[in-house]
């Protein structure tokens, strides 16, 4: 039962940190948005449910949709700093303040949709409207499936497209993609919207397992970063392995702690995620997709 | 109403002048992207809540639970100080001291993991660890009472109600004026220079024989002691601690907002940055159900101010990256000599 929470959680997490590691490969922006795009998707998802009555299962083309919007706009909006080459830090403090400016959008929309409803809207969950099969949770299945669907379709695109080969040397060295004609801005504006799309998919999933507020975005990024940063910013492959590793440990560490020392363990679910993360940039500053394992193996020998 | 806005509005200053001086050094001098800011702050109300009031609790011996017994324990203490100002005062003096004792330890310990980081990394793995303490210290009640609040002592118990207010203005000023002074000289001397150095070029300095990773761990040091000030300050002026008061966005979103719109790497640019922010704050703050009403805006006016500051502080990055007022190059006395003879000649 526990696992399969944590399975659905660690699933989620891919979805988010594929999205923060494809943006910070080609435009090397650490993204802090990336938590509110989720609760973006998390509340178009609970409009439609409430005002046309549609199943949030169907609803997620249409979050892919504005998820993409939202990349793109994000993207457009730190375009000015891209394009002036702006430090690092200075694109950070961009991306917080979109990420406030998504806040407050997102809490005032919860607001007024509490109104056109009739009933506070600022919390809620979805768990009530999921299906069982075989005695497990449809989010499992469902979120289990968009997984498998992204990475084929993310292998389609990246190895059997000329725009994918095209991705991958931008992603490799965008300069020497440029010299060689590739449009690295179009590559750019694909990993945005594409980040986006897949936030927005997950946040509205994410309803099916927690109760989400307009803050909570501010609450998983942390775990959304661990993920990306343990298993590596440099590689796209990276956020799997990363998202795995954060989701099933924040879970399943949480979860023995707080049989062993009480449930008042369960709150603190991201210190989990926040020590692994520590840990593993002090051990492998690069991620594990980032460790030389050649260097690695021939050590473990020759000792 | 106006003189109290003002009051209000001197008292913000104060409080975010000193978050953002100490901001200024880390993140303008040094260029640490200190995105923990909020961190350090909420370490001054632990001071406060955590250690002053526990104290507070063994002297009066007052049994029962940590959140009421501060309530029993501050109240007695009230008295005496209402009968005694000098304990109030004495009182202010061991907050500060105790605040910036521990700032100084945390920030010198929060530093530590980012050793070999660059400044993405280290940015994130800062803002990471804030969160998750001030995550712990809404949760955990036993700290500083969590989400519930505690109460804490009120230092100016002896001053009428209607004047403390003002009273307290003095104090905070007074303290940002030292704070001030304190940075202009520390910052004025070849440890600050080194850490302009530092920020445009890390390599350089290693190659003067500089170690990087002390320079950093003393700036922190003292950049968190100055925040504990503030947030010591801040947890004696509303006599209460709420562990939800030391959210990111308000003490480190919006100190990066006035550091870079008044100009990182000038204390004087903070200052006029600082009084920009508190004065929309307060007047936000205060008119903020009359602009509701007369706006009719459906839904609470602190979502507006959030997607407002959010978008100042783009417009801040596009137009104005070096802020107000820019950094000043460094003279120093004997360039100064130089200058003049030049001049002169």
């Amino acid at each position: 039962m526990i696992l399969e929470g944590a399975i659905i959680y660690s699933n989620l997490l891919v979805l988010l940190a594929l999205g923060l590691t494809l943006t910070y490969i080609t435009t090397n922006v650490p993204n802090f948005a990336q938590g509110s795009y989720a609760i973006v998707g998390s509340y178009v998802a609970l409009t439609l449910l409430k005002l046309f009555d549609i199943n949030p299962y169907l609803s997620l083309p249409v979050l892919f949709v504005v998820g993409a919007v939202v990349g793109l706009i994000t993207y457009l909006a730190l375009k000015p700093l891209l394009k002036r080459g702006a430090s690092v830090e200075i694109l950070m403090i961009a991306t917080l303040a979109i990420d406030l400016i998504l806040l407050g959008a997102i809490g005032a929309y919860s607001e007024i949709l509490s109104q056109i409803v009739g009933s506070t809207q600022a919390k809620f969950v979805f768990a009530n409207l999921d299906f069982t099969l075989f005695g497990f949770k449809g989010i499992l299945f469902v979120s289990t499936f968009v997984i498998i669907l992204l990475l084929i379709g993310l292998y389609l695109l990246l190895y059997k497209t000329k725009f994918g080969i095209a991705l991958r040397a931008s992603m490799e060295n965008p300069s020497l993609a440029q010299t060689m004609g590739i449009d690295v801005e179009k590559t750019r504006l694909f990993s945005w919207i594409l980040s986006g799309a897949l936030a927005c998919v997950a946040g509205g999933l994410l309803p099916f397992m927690q109760e989400i507020v307009p803050s909570t975005g501010d609450l998983i990024i942390i775990s959304i970063f661990a993920a990306s940063i343990v298993g590596g910013l440099r590689h796209i492959s990276g956020a799997l392995i990363g998202g795995y590793i954060i989701g099933l440990s924040e879970s399943l560490i949480t979860y023995y702690l707080s049989q062993a020392f009480g449930t008042g363990f369960l709150v603190y679910g991201k210190v989990i995620s926040l020590i692994i993360m520590i840990l593993t940039l002090l051990i492998a500053p690069y991620g594990i997709t980032g460790v030389d394992w050649r260097k690695v193996k021939k050590m473990l020998f020759t000792s | 109403m106006i003189i109290e806005i003002i009051s209000l509005i001197l008292l913000w200053f104060g409080i975010y002048y000193i978050v953002s001086l100490s901001l200024n050094m880390e993140f303008g001098y040094a260029g640490i992207p200190n995105f923990g800011k909020a961190l350090s702050v909420l370490v001054g109300a632990i001071a406060v809540g955590g250690i002053l009031d526990r104290l507070l609790i063994l002297y009066f011996g007052v049994g029962g639970d940590f959140i009421t017994g501060t309530t029993y324990a501050t109240s007695m203490l009230n008295d005496l100080i209402a009968s005694n100002p000098i304990v109030g005062i004495g009182i202010l003096i061991l907050a500060i001291i105790l605040a910036s004792i521990l700032g100084f330890i945390v920030g010198a310990i929060f530093i530590l993991p980012s050793a070999k980081l660059k400044e993405d990394y280290l940015g994130v793995t800062l803002l990471a660890i804030s969160e998750a303490v001030f995550l712990i210290c809404m949760y955990n009640l036993n700290i500083i009472g969590g989400y519930y609040g505690i109460s804490t002592p009120d230092i100016l118990a002896f001053v009428p109600g209607e004047y403390r207010g003002w009273a307290f203005t003095g104090i905070v000023l007074f303290i940002a004026f030292l704070v001030y002074l304190f940075f202009e000289r520390l910052l004025n001397t070849p440890f600050g220079r080194v850490l302009r150095a530092m920020r445009e070029n890390e390599d350089t300095v290693k190659a003067f024989g500089r170690d990087i990773m002390m320079l950093r761990i003393k700036t922190m040091a003292i950049g968190s002691a100055i925040g504990a000030i503030a947030g010591a300050l801040y947890s004696l002026y509303t006599v209460n601690i709420i562990a939800n008061a030391f959210t990111r966005v308000e003490w480190t979103f919006f100190p990066f907002l006035m550091v870079l719109l008044g100009g990182k790497g000038n204390n004087k640019g903070v200052a006029l940055g600082v009084l920009c922010y508190v004065v929309v704050k307060v007047l936000l703050d205060v008119y903020k159900y009359n602009l509701k009403y007369t706006l009719n805006i459906p839904f609470e006016p602190v979502w507006l101010s959030y997607m407002l500051f959010g978008v100042l502080m783009l417009l801040i990055l596009y137009y104005k990256p070096s802020g107000l007022i820019p950094e000043k190059p460094i003279i120093t006395p004997p360039m100064k000599k130089k200058i003049m003879e030049i001049s002169n000649k």
